[in-house]
């Protein structure tokens, strides 16, 4: 069983360090935290994984006996979700998320992984040589950019066939102006009500006077 | 000093694989096979472990309890893998001292670690585990990986072992040991016996060195062997970890 998880755990550096170092500055960051020691636990399944970073990477461990500097303690599914998210700060601040001990040293690792910018150009052309590289970066690049404006193009055209077309959806001018009027509505109905309680208080102590 | 009237015969003999040869010349055959095969030694590694060596090492890193500022000292360490995340985990406060008796395996672990930017905490030294050159009470941890069993007096080595380790501090003995599993055993022979001479000849162009290795292995002492070993020598809660069927064991003492 032992072999097992070292298997994983070396599986696991050997695909996330390459990928760390495709960013400039990731792994010089990483550098600076050597010698430091997250243990990361869940409570169901009960597991507890130690992450030493270092100027190579991160490393992992499944044992240690040294001195830990901060323990990260949460659900596997929110764990999940730590490594996924791109706001790993906010997965961070959850409520069954518990950190003990240096919690800068995660934040800064978190920190680390969301500002990661690959830099797949370079990797390509250590394969290829700079200018394929520079052309299959470009046409990346250029499909890229076409994507993201296709999916714009669409999301507006959708929005507006929506909206203006079928009058499936309320749009957003329309639901805002509505949210305005049912607010005020509410408000209008707030003070009718406590106008209501201030008049029968006033009519209890007028046909009560003794109490 | 031996007598040099007295013939080799009249010299105490020990084990070289299935040979018998005099104690002196122990360290010279051995010297031989690791100058023949330390060019290609990581490759045929790989190759031989199907890479399982590396989760070896990986286990003995864990286990090893080394720590920011430790001194360590890696015998019989080679190519230096050990080394190499020794000096990562005790960082620029720490020291490592990659120890082996021999300079071929000791020039390429200089080399290989210097190539992947690994000197400021390293040490080399070529130097004998039975006679290890360091002060009492010097060391955080000492480990010896795949090693032992090369050594002509083990007990000797142990108990040098014993003098320049710290109080408290933890020796680690990585060595291939005694199948648990007969079917794993028959298997681990054939495999030994058949398949590695043929892929020292291939690989490393030399057949004999790689059966000396096969033999040496079945000559080494098995787990429950070692412990009393090392308990003897003076180390306090020796254990051993069995990996991969117990073709490979690593074994832990304090000294107290």
């Amino acid at each position: 069983m032992a072999l097992v998880t070292q298997a994983l755990l070396a599986a696991l550096e050997r695909g996330l360090n390459p990928l760390l170092a495709l960013d400039p500055v990731a792994l010089p960051r990483l550098a600076g935290l050597t010698g430091r020691v997250i243990a990361v636990q869940t409570r169901q399944p009960a597991l507890r994984l130690y992450v030493l970073p270092a100027g190579d990477g991160l490393h992992f461990a499944a044992h240690h006996e040294g001195d830990i500097d901060c323990t990260l303690s949460a659900p596997a599914t929110r764990l999940a979700e730590l490594a996924l998210a791109r706001d790993k700060q906010r997965v961070l601040h959850q409520p069954d998320v518990r950190l003990e001990g240096d919690s800068t040293l995660l934040i800064e690792l978190a920190d680390i992984l969301q500002k990661l910018e690959l830099d797949w150009q370079h990797e390509v052309s250590r394969w290829l040589g700079p200018l394929p590289a520079a052309l299959l970066g470009d046409l990346a690049r250029r499909g890229q950019a076409l994507g993201e404006q296709s999916r714009d193009s669409l999301q507006l055209t959708l929005s507006n066939w929506l909206n203006e077309e079928s009058r499936q959806l309320v749009g957003r001018l329309e639901g805002e102006a509505r949210f305005a009027e049912i607010d005020a509505l509410r408000l209008d109905v707030d003070r009718l009500d406590a106008r209501l309680a201030r008049l029968g208080t006033a009519r209890n102590t007028r046909d009560n006077p003794d109490e | 000093m031996s007598d040099p009237r007295k013939g080799p015969e009249a010299e105490s003999q020990t084990h070289f694989g299935y040979q018998s040869v005099p104690e002196s010349q122990k360290a010279y055959k051995v010297a031989e096979v690791f100058h023949s095969v330390a060019a290609k030694y990581d490759v045929m590694n790989d190759l031989m472990s199907a890479g399982i060596h590396r989760l070896w090492k990986r286990f003995t890193i864990e286990l090893s309890g080394v720590r920011r500022g430790n001194r360590v000292l890696d015998i019989a360490g080679g190519t230096g893998d050990l080394t190499k995340q020794f000096a990562r985990l005790v960082g620029p406060t720490g020291e490592v001292v990659l120890a082996d008796i021999n300079d071929s395996m000791l020039r390429v672990g200089r080399d290989r670690l210097l190539d992947e930017g690994v000197a400021s905490n390293v040490r080399f030294v070529q130097a004998d585990a039975e006679k290890l050159p360091f002060p009492d009470n010097h060391f955080d941890c000492i480990t010896i990986a795949f090693g032992l069993r090369n050594v002509t007096h083990k007990d000797q080595a142990l108990a040098s072992m014993l003098r320049v380790l710290k109080p408290g501090g933890r020796l680690l003995v990585l060595e291939f040991s005694k199948p648990t599993n007969p079917l794993v055993s028959k298997a681990y022979d054939a495999y030994s016996f058949g398949f590695l001479p043929l892929m020292g000849k291939l690989v490393a162009g030399d057949a004999e060195s790689y059966r000396y290795l096969a033999e040496s292995i079945r000559m080494h002492p098995d787990q429950q062997t070692l412990k009393a070993m090392m308990e003897e020598t003076g180390f306090a809660r020796v254990t051993f970890h069995n990996m991969t069927g117990g073709v490979v064991a690593l074994h832990r003492g304090i000294k107290p």
